[in-house]
């Protein structure tokens, strides 16, 4: 990222940006592999809707991404997870989260 | 200026009109939080009739309206409803469009910027008369219904089966001797209908759906409300974020583009701008309470300098706080991180994941109904 600087702020940024660039980036490859979407990681905007509208997937394809999130962050999501498959970064946050809390971080 | 079909109802009802892209819309009926609590809580019937619909015979409907839409017209299943969008020449969109495929007919809703004249001579140029296309605007009515419990409101009219219909399809059903043509969608995150029926019933359809919406505590709304319900829900909205972003890339809009189908209108700028890699994209922002600076069209500040600029906002009734939509650079587009809006040492403001409210329709199983 080009606007680092010596900033507290700014490092705390470029920080935060990093640790969810390499989550967003390892669940849309992985997405993109399992499901066989006709998309390249920049084409899915992280908000883009994973069920119904936005990408449309059914519920065999939530069973995969539950799948995906698993395999890939070895973490367990919870089996009433409508909240967490909304969007790509919804996941995000619950993976960050998770991570967090393994890691003990309030 | 074409009017709604059901005009001097609505303005009985109490509705404030105003113009839009040569169409007269309703702006609202009630104040701003009434007819939100309509759609969260209950259900609201919103005319939709300045809608721009047409109906082109399958035959030759398919190669037309696959020629002229960024979405795969000839992969739409039947009865199932495709949402994609139409852009000019450059690449830029210009209508929010369904097409549905209804058995020996394909059904074309189009919300777009351009005027009814304008959208003719643009689907004119693709084909229309050559394809059969019929224009369904003046002599058709459409309406929305959505909420919480708009789904009662359909089954109580058109019957229980309509409960079996997935999200993006389409159905048609008997209504005073008239076929009715009923889209399973919604741009609210609550359950929504579209309701497409021709002029000589849309009168009674629409005292129809006010009495029931009334029996379940639910409103007459106008179109205002729908930008905030879509911002909430994080749906496209033309006249929101559309109209200052009107490159589909940096709306995040990909998804309704089939990037290997045959050629379309604005599909090469649109894949020339993909190959150049994506340069800015929208993040949602929120404020905490009182946030009031997050604003259309205000700037948000990273280091003392401005870096995007607010492109869609409302105030959240569920969340109680501002929310938006930013356009950002592309290596400070994520969600988490905190910025300053209005000025560098405005009022903080940060980028969240969208969608941010977790309606109360995603709470019923309608199949278990």
């Amino acid at each position: 990222m080009g606007t680092v600087s010596s900033a507290p702020n700014a490092v705390t940024v470029s920080q935060a940006i990093a640790r969810r660039a390499r989550v967003i980036q390892v669940f849309k490859d992985e997405l993109i592999r399992r499901l066989n979407l006709p998309y390249t990681p920049d084409d899915l905007h992280e908000d883009v809707s994973l069920l119904g509208s936005g990408l449309g997937l059914d519920s065999l394809d939530a069973l995969e991404i539950v799948l995906c999130i698993e395999s890939c962050f070895q973490i367990k999501v919870p089996d009433d997870s409508i909240a967490v498959l909304r969007s790509i970064n919804t996941v995000v946050d619950f993976v960050l989260q998770q991570q967090d809390q393994k890691r003990g971080v309030a | 200026m074409r009017t709604s079909p059901v005009r001097a109802r609505l303005a009985a009802a109490g509705a404030t009109f105003r113009e839009r892209h040569g169409v007269e819309v309703v702006s609202c009926l009630a104040d701003r939080e009434a007819e939100y609590r309509a759609v969260r809580d209950a259900v609201a019937l919103t005319d939709f009739s300045f809608v721009q619909k047409y109906r082109v015979p399958e035959e030759k409907g398919i190669d037309f309206l696959d020629a002229l839409l960024a979405g795969n017209v000839a992969k739409i299943r039947f009865g199932r409803v495709l949402h994609t969008f139409l852009a000019d020449p450059d690449g830029f969109i210009v209508a929010d469009c369904y097409a549905a495929n209804n058995d020996a007919e394909l059904i074309f809703l189009c919300e777009s910027v351009l005027p009814d004249a304008a959208l003719q001579a643009q689907l004119e140029a693709a084909g229309a008369t050559a394809a059969g296309a019929e224009d369904l605007t003046a002599n058709h009515g459409l309406f929305s219904l959505d909420g919480f419990r708009a789904w009662e409101v359909v089954k109580e009219i058109f019957g229980a089966d309509v409960l079996g219909l997935p999200y993006l399809s389409i159905e048609v059903y008997p209504f005073a001797g008239q076929t009715v043509r009923l889209f399973r969608s919604g741009k609210t995150s609550e359950f929504g209908y579209l309701l497409l029926a021709p002029e000589v019933v849309v009168p009674e359809l629409f005292d129809t759906l006010a009495k029931s919406i009334a029996k379940r505590e639910g409103r007459i709304c106008g179109v205002d409300i729908h930008d905030d319900l879509r911002l909430e829900g994080r749906f496209f909205n033309l006249h929101a974020e559309g109209q200052r972003v009107r490159d589909p890339l940096a709306l995040g809009l990909q998804w309704m583009i089939d990037f290997d189908k045959q050629p379309f209108v604005g599909g090469e700028a649109i894949k020339r701008r993909r190959a150049e890699g994506l340069k800015r994209k929208i993040v949602g922002v929120a404020t905490e309470p009182g946030g009031e600076a997050l604003q259309t069209g205000a700037r948000i500040f990273h280091e003392g300098q401005p870096v995007a600029e607010v492109v869609a906002s409302c105030h959240s009734f569920v969340l109680g706080h501002r929310l938006g939509l930013a356009l950002f650079p592309q290596e400070l587009a994520y969600s988490g991180l905190s910025f300053r809006v209005a000025a560098s040492e405005g009022p903080a403001v940060r980028t969240i994941s969208m969608p941010p409210i977790m309606p109360k329709s995603l709470t019923v199983k309608l199949d278990e109904m």
